[in-house]
């Protein structure tokens, strides 16, 4: 039973974006970027018939020109008009096949990215996003709306950026039962702790410096107090291990008492300090660790890894660029792109 | 348990078949053998084996096969695998504090070694600590673990573990 309007050669794949920052411009680029090769491979129109962002929108049945939208908000007009209703009470009216829910993360209450979600599934739509608060927090209440309605809730963006993560565990490794995970989710506290180690500087020099080159925000305590790595972790745990966790389930420790003796003494030992994320039998947690040098998780710079244990295929170690616009929107592009698959599986193949 | 055993054999052949049969026949698990072909004396040669073996019923079962056969068993060692587990532990710790963390793991049964590593520079008014643990199973390094994650909240020190043994 196809419950999407959009499968099959023909038709349109219409996105409702919303969230119109960093990663809804580079979302919106790559849409322009890949819509030949989408159409070229699926026969689908990939369109973004609406666009949202804190105030102001965009809406046009026959498509927005993505480009054109970008250079809209860059040049500080907003997207359109402004928005008479909430956007949820607006993705209840409007027509399209993908909510695309990029607003920024809030670990305190989810919102408003959970009532934009949990609108579009009750609207039997499906979505992408790349928000960690509502799955972090109501992972379990979400996933069942979702399978509820027959629609699919994916997420690919919430973890490792551009790193194939979610996708990689729930679909290639599908007959795998992971028992562990361990990995480094945070490219910013990865960053500071490389630096620290590389360069023997202390830990406020180093956040000041990745704060100037834009890897670490004005207020860093999201990143290194391990809130971000936590929420991560949690959304893995539910949807890799199938565990029933949220965010205040992961013990957390931050980077921010790490010491510049601290990583002298790891170093005599040949190991590095790295924040990282723990999941299995014993529990869930995020802490600074020692690693020994040139093991998989030694990572240096913005990189991100998660180190997987299964049944049978034993380790698997995932490395990739964790965090920006684009690498953000390639992750967003591969979930659209497996809805596109899933429909066209449905539909008996017709894929050239 | 572990053991190592220097044994003297006749040297005539199918005497290491008969030395090590009776371990694998009592649940034994070989795990290495050093046949000494050129240390005989009184005619006998020198083999060094290591094996595993369940419990001292099962031992003394693998002895008492050995007199049996006429192997003799000139030197015995009981071998710990040990595992090391490493920690850094930073904060505003008094020696007095420390003495009490480092005494709570001494007293875990199973500890062989306990060393503390001070860094010899220090920016701060914190101290930190490198502390290296030798323990005996697994399981106690997850013991001690626990134990330290449970200080490290009531101290209010920074606590960083390995990635595990």
């Amino acid at each position: 039973m196809i419950s999407s309007s959009y499968a099959g050669r023909g038709c349109d794949m219409r996105l409702a974006l919303v969230g119109f920052g960093t990663v809804g411009q580079g979302v919106a680029e790559a849409v322009a970027m890949k819509k030949d090769l989408v159409f070229d491979r699926f026969g689908t129109e990939l369109k973004i018939v609406a666009a949202f962002d804190s105030l102001t929108y965009a809406a046009e049945p026959r498509g927005l020109k993505p480009l054109e939208l970008v250079a809209r908000k860059q040049s500080g007009k907003g997207l359109g008009k402004t928005r008479p209703k909430s956007v949820a009470e607006m993705l209840r009216e409007l027509d399209y096949d993908v909510l695309v829910e990029v607003t920024p993360t809030n670990i305190e209450n989810a919102e408003p990215g959970y009532t934009n979600i949990r609108t579009a599934l009750e609207c039997c739509r499906d979505v992408v996003t790349s928000n960690k608060g509502p799955l972090a927090l109501k992972y379990r209440t979400l996933d069942d709306l979702s399978k509820k309605n027959g629609v699919e809730l994916r997420f690919e963006a919430t973890v490792g950026g551009a790193t194939p993560i979610i996708n990689l565990s729930r679909e290639l490794l599908m007959a795998e039962k992971v028992d562990s995970m361990k990995g480094i989710l945070n490219g910013t506290c990865n960053f500071i702790l490389s630096r620290m180690g590389e360069e023997g500087l202390p830990f406020e020099y180093v956040l000041k410096e990745a704060q100037e080159m834009g890897y670490a925000e004005t207020d860093p305590t999201y990143d290194v107090d391990g809130i971000d790595s936590a929420s991560k972790l949690a959304i893995l745990a539910n949807a890799i291990m199938g565990l029933d966790v949220t965010y205040h389930d992961v013990r957390r420790t931050g980077i921010r008492r790490i010491t510049q003796e601290a990583v002298e003494l790891a170093a005599r030992e040949k190991k590095v300090i790295r924040l990282i994320g723990e999941v299995n039998g014993g529990g869930i947690e995020v802490s600074p660790r020692m690693v020994p040098l040139g093991h998989p998780l030694a990572i240096s710079g913005t990189l991100n890894v998660l180190h997987m244990h299964t049944d049978l295929a034993g380790s698997i170690t995932v490395v990739g660029r964790g965090a920006g616009r684009k690498e953000t929107a390639s992750a967003i592009m591969s979930d659209l792109v497996g809805l596109l698959k899933r429909n066209a599986c449905l539909l008996n193949g017709r894929v050239k | 348990m572990r053991v190592n055993v220097d044994l003297r054999l006749k040297d005539v052949p199918g005497q290491l078949i008969r030395a090590l049969e009776p371990i694998s026949m009592n649940e034994g698990n070989i795990v290495g053998v050093v046949h000494n072909h050129d240390l005989v004396t009184g005619g006998r040669i020198s083999v060094n084996v290591t094996f595993e073996h369940k419990d001292q019923k099962t031992l003394d079962a693998i002895f008492s096969a050995w007199r049996e056969r006429g192997v003799e068993v000139v030197k015995m060692g009981e071998i710990f695998r040990t595992f090391a587990a490493e920690y850094l532990i930073a904060g505003d710790l008094p020696h007095s504090a420390l003495r009490k963390i480092t005494e709570g793991i001494e007293s875990m049964e199973g500890v062989e070694t306990i060393d503390l590593q001070y860094s010899l520079s220090t920016s701060t008014s914190n101290k930190t600590v490198l502390l290296l643990v030798n323990v005996r199973n697994k399981a106690k390094v997850n013991e001690i673990d626990e134990y330290l994650k449970t200080r490290s909240e009531s101290d209010d020190f920074l606590l960083i573990r390995g990635t595990g043994v």
